[in-house]
């Protein structure tokens, strides 16, 4: 292809893309093939910037010539090496995977193997590997609920910067990491668990169109979420409902909700003498609020996890959902969804109370905006620790991490630098990928994060006994919430005692 | 005499060459497997030492106070009865109806059979999708029918949760007791049938005279390998309910898992496939003895 | 028998119907893999009204397939990139089965052929290795496979799908056998032919469409195995059933590519079935006829 040939097919091939004939993938792909690189996207498209911005697209394509540069220099005595990564396939990874860790691969000559797992079986992985001290995985990505678990299988980042300075990063700012997501995700203890990757994180999405032809507000605390939800599916139902949750029995999902209700109507799950206490006062309003919120819910939610609910507001189905923030920028696709552009974000609704950290247990952090963060760390069992270290560094470092939002398509960056770079502001228009929500998403993590507690014990408490027990009660095994969290209760008395 | 020259050459030549590889691949990759475990199930993972501590008896006594192992234990059996039951008398009808060179029937047991190169895990999947209240076409159907009632949740609703993962089980596997049905059909007599025919005999009639003592064999080894798997079902209710709601689709071998794996008790994960090792081994040579079959 | 035309017109449209009740979860899922997740996900569910797009194959296996719009798809990129996966299934799933009917052909005929004390037991004992729950299974052999390097490998998959497979081959080949007449080896052995030549010259020739059926059924079962699989795989290789659950991402199921693998992977199995289909049919009757 000529050079004419090639800018005419690649501005039909954008126009497409802006139009929504073709889907953020593909579009990408033939993008990279043509020599169109990541920041082109982060460009606007609408009103056709792609030739006016091309020097500055070209430039900014690939990761920064100074990272690139210092990945050569310090990467060469490990070339040849092979790191091992079993990872949840979230947005950052696969960004990783699919766009970016050749450019790691070609400047240090260490060979990246991502596995790309649903997050079950991730631990399934770790937990062999740490069990048997094999080291067979290189790094670990830890989701926040297991990091008591595997505090001691990795390495702290501080230790490994003090450790090796001449393979430090330079510019790697540590401190640049969210100082609310170090806390809440990657600290145990006072040990880091690795650094913060990702942060999947509770906001508030609505759909505006719905939300204003019924002349309603957004939801600024929980009373008004859950009268304007009524509202909604009182008026529209059973096409559209006012809200969609995440409920699946048994799965960690109906646990993450739960515990935002539970924050926001001021409970907690542990109290300070470190005993469970959702069934409190607190925690039987949650409940009883939670089980009202059910009732205007779309039938099927009682059998849907994040996936469920995400595509009920993408098919039009429920018209709000306090979820993970991740959604948003799928929503906004206009080749997935019927929502594209209908869609707002907003922060989460205000708690009735809220109480506060020293009045919880186990570092549990109250704050209705549920995080689902990870970390990134490197195996105390990895048979080359120092490539890994390098793999890391790059991996969360600012560059990367503005590259993994750009492609990886709107998700939450853990570096408050990342939220300013104009890569990533340059995406907040609708459409695929959209950044748009971001500022909502840093407010919340700045202000009204919630996170969970960490205890070794809380794998087995948060993906199986209270979503068995919340599963049973809105099942109608109950009589009545108190008894549903009573029975919770000593069944977590069991579990602890071990 | 030629008849004791071949009894003796037979007798002088031993089995045990011809069956060397498979005993000892065996020995190695289940007698190895299976002390392992019962080691394990004296010890319990201690996840702050990252070590085995011996705990004695303790994951016995557990598993004989656990209501969740007697629970799964009972949904395990429900399912083994219910699953089998339906594939045996639904694979046999749908035996004797394709059996016959009718227009396309050649075709269709070709169809049949595809189901059974579908992945569990898939079929799992598969059956997910179909069985959403909000989106899916079963509870569509089902609605039109007038069955159940619009949106209902199949898989969220204790008392039909096991029947939507029965559906793919059932959905799965009952071509497969078809196509070993069919195999006993081919290869029946004709004669006595004939014979009763000529009687003036009913077609049911030939079916429970005839039928069904010859193919009582078959049906005893169908029973036998499909019993043996249907008490370890592990993909479909991994992937379509995760145990739920509440514990009611919660199998042996799901409990197994996730003890193990989801919350790295070992000692007791391992205790409680023995328990289902040993069900399975103590039905399964009550049930060798009582069908008589002989190898 | 002889059956009036009403009657074979009524076998034959219940036939049809019958079948077609197990065909449309198959139909619809194939269906699926040409949907966007518009259609997908749509009320009232759509059967055939739907726009296809051939999207999800394209991103799956990483070719173009030359409709609408020009190639958008580069080999290699993307994490829903399956094509070697379903190479890695035909690989392991082909060489487990000729592992396991080998080694389960011999044990087959010594088995049928030989008298000895405890073949009875020894039978059942062969059948009671594949009572163990599969997750019993699999943490001893991580730490075998570990100890052997064979973690992660080609060799270490085919070997334990081979003996996975091994006494469900066993037993039926073992029927096979017996359906040959033992006068023939009787005769042979009579003419000075060891054990050897009878199996390989005599015996095998005779039993092939039963080890046809036989390896069908290995190869199935290997084909749709899940959990040692997962275990006891990482990044070298890995199945279609393990790697359809990485369509389960952070932010939703990717239902349009799952199907597209799930469906593509009916394909070789099927065509495998087809091969043997008159074989598959006449031979699991394991023997059982003969009293």
């Amino acid at each position: 292809m000529n050079e004419h040939d090639r800018k005419a097919y690649l501005a039909s091939v954008t126009d497409r893309f802006v139009r929504g004939e073709m889907d953020r993938r593909s579009f990408l792909r033939t993008a990279s093939k043509l020599g169109l690189g990541a920041t082109a996207l982060g460009m606007g498209f609408g009103n056709r910037p792609f030739m006016l911005n091309k020097a500055f697209a070209q430039e900014q394509l690939a990761p920064s010539p100074d990272v690139i540069a210092w990945l050569k220099d310090v990467g060469k005595p490990f070339a040849g090496t092979t790191l091992k990564l079993a990872t949840e396939s979230t947005p950052p990874s696969n960004a990783i995977n699919s766009q970016l860790k050749k450019y790691f691969e070609e400047a240090t000559g260490i060979k990246v193997e991502i596995e790309v797992l649903p997050l079950e079986q991730v631990l399934q992985k770790l937990t062999l590997d740490v069990a048997s001290s094999l080291g067979t995985y290189d790094l670990y990505y830890i989701d926040q609920s297991w990091s008591a678990s595997f505090s001691q299988d990795v390495f702290d980042p501080r230790e490994q910067i003090a450790a090796k300075t001449e393979l430090a990063m330079p510019n790697y700012n540590i401190d640049d990491f969210l100082p609310a997501l170090v806390d809440g995700i990657s600290k145990y203890e006072d040990r880091w668990v690795g650094v913060p990757y990702d942060i999947p994180i509770f906001i508030m999405i609505y759909r505006k169109d719905i939300y204003e032809k019924l002349g309603l507000k957004a939801p600024a605390t929980f009373d008004e979420l859950l009268t304007n939800s009524v509202a909604i599916t009182k008026e529209m139902g059973p096409t559209t409902f006012g809200y969609a949750g995440q409920m699946k029995s048994g799965h960690y999902a109906l646990e993450c909700e739960w515990t935002s209700m539970l924050w926001g109507h001021g409970g907690s799950i542990f109290n300070a003498d470190k005993k469970f206490v959702g069934n409190d006062e607190q925690g039987i309003k949650a409940l009883e609020y939670y089980t009202k919120l059910r009732e205007i819910m779309p039938p099927g939610v009682d059998g849907w996890t994040w996936d469920g609910q995400g595509q009920a507001v993408a098919q039009g189905v429920a018209a709000s959902m306090l979820s993970w923030g991740e959604f948003f920028p799928y929503f906004d696709d206009p080749t997935q969804t019927k929502v594209s552009g209908l869609c707002e974000a907003v922060i989460p609704p205000q708690p009735i109370a809220l109480r506060k950290p020293e009045e919880c247990g186990y570092g549990e952090i109250p704050g209705v905006g549920h995080q689902g963060g990870s970390s990134l760390a490197v195996s105390k069992y990895s048979k080359s620790p120092d490539a890994a270290w390098l793999f890391m560094q790059w991996a969360t470092c600012a560059d990367t991490q503005a590259l993994i939002t750009a492609l990886g398509g709107g998700t939450g960056p853990t570096r408050a630098s990342v939220y300013d770079d104009p890569r990533v502001k340059a995406n907040a228009r609708v459409g695929a990928g959209t950044t748009r929500h971001l500022p909502v998403v840093r407010e919340t993590i700045a202000k009204y994060m919630g996170s969970e507690p960490d205890l070794p014990e809380w794998a087995q408490i948060s993906s199986d006994t209270i979503p068995v027990g919340l599963g049973k009660y809105f099942a109608g095994s109950y009589g009545s919430p108190k008894e549903a969290m009573d029975d919770i209760a000593s069944q977590i008395e069991t579990v602890m005692k071990g | 005499m030629a008849v004791a020259q071949v009894k003796r050459i037979a007798i002088s030549d031993s089995p045990w060459p011809w069956l060397l590889p498979l005993t000892a691949l065996l020995v190695v990759f289940t007698i190895y497997p299976l002390i392992y475990n019962i080691w394990l199930s004296f010890h319990e993972f201690v996840p702050k030492s990252r070590g085995l501590k011996f705990v004695g008896f303790s994951n016995w006594i557990q598993l004989w106070n656990d209501t969740r192992f007697w629970s799964a234990l009972g949904v395990t059996f429900l399912y083994f009865i219910v699953a089998l039951t339906i594939e045996i008398i639904l694979g046999m009808s749908i035996a004797l109806l394709l059996d016959a060179e009718l227009p396309g029937f050649g075709a269709l047991r070709a169809i049949l059979s595809m189901t059974l190169v579908i992945p569990p895990a898939i079929a799992g999947m598969m059956f997910l999708l179909m069985q959403d209240p909000q989106f899916g076409v079963l509870p569509y159907l089902l609605d039109q029918l007038g069955i159940l009632g619009k949106g209902t949740p199949i898989l969220a609703t204790s008392s039909l949760a096991l029947a939507g993962v029965l559906v793919a089980e059932i959905w799965q596997w009952t071509p497969f007791m078809v196509l070993i049905f069919m195999a006993g059909l081919r290869a029946l007599p004709v004669e006595p049938y004939e014979a009763a025919s000529i009687d003036g005999a009913s077609a049911f009639q030939m079916f429970r005279r005839l039928t069904l003592p010859m193919m009582s064999k078959v049906i005893a080894v169908a029973v036998l390998l499909r019993g043996i798997d249907l008490f370890r079902v592990f993909d479909y209710v991994f992937v379509m309910t995760s145990g739920g709601p509440g514990t009611s689709t919660y199998t042996v071998s799901l409990y197994a898992w996730q003890q193990t794996f989801s919350f790295l008790k070992w000692g007791y994960g391992a205790t409680l496939s023995l328990t289902s090792l040993v069900i399975i081994m103590v039905m399964a040579n009550l049930f060798i003895r009582i069908a008589k079959v002989r190898w | 028998m002889q059956q009036s035309a009403f009657a074979r017109t009524l076998r034959t449209i219940a036939g049809w119907c019958v079948v077609g009740i197990f065909f449309f979860p198959i139909y619809f899922w194939t269906s699926v893999a040409f949907r966007d997740a518009k259609d997908i996900f749509n009320w009232p569910p759509i059967f055939v009204d739907f726009s296809p797009t051939v999207q999800n194959f394209e991103q799956v296996f990483g070719i173009s397939l030359g409709f609408g719009p020009p190639a958008a798809v580069t080999p290699g990129g993307g994490n829903f990139y399956m094509g070697p996966r379903l190479w890695d299934s035909i690989v392991v799933a082909s060489l487990s089965t000729v592992l396991a009917i080998v080694v389960a052909t011999l044990a087959a005929y010594a088995l049928s052929r030989m008298q000895f004390r405890g073949r009875h037991e020894y039978v059942n004992w062969v059948l009671s290795t594949r009572m163990m729950p599969p997750v019993a299974v699999a943490i001893p052999m991580f730490f075998i496979f570990k100890q052997f390097s064979l973690l992660d490998t080609y060799i270490g998959v085919i070997l334990i799908h081979g003996l996975m497979n091994l006494p469900l081959a066993v037993l039926l080949l073992k029927s096979f056998f017996d359906d040959i007449p033992v006068e023939i080896d009787e005769s042979a052995l009579l003419d000075g032919a060891s054990r050897w030549t009878i199996f390989r010259r005599i015996v095998l020739p005779m039993a092939k469409g039963g080890i046809a059926a036989s390896a069908v059924l290995c190869f199935i079962f290997s084909w749709t195995e899940f959990l040692f699989v997962l275990t006891l795989t990482q990044t070298g290789l890995k199945t279609v059933p393990v790697v359809s659950s990485t369509f389960v991402t952070s932010i939703g199921t990717a239902w349009g590519n799952m199907a597209a693998l799930g469906a593509a992977a009916i394909v070789p199995a099927f065509i495998v079935i087809l091969l043997v289909q008159r074989h598959l049919v006449r031979g699991l009757t394991m023997g059982s006829l003969k009293q």
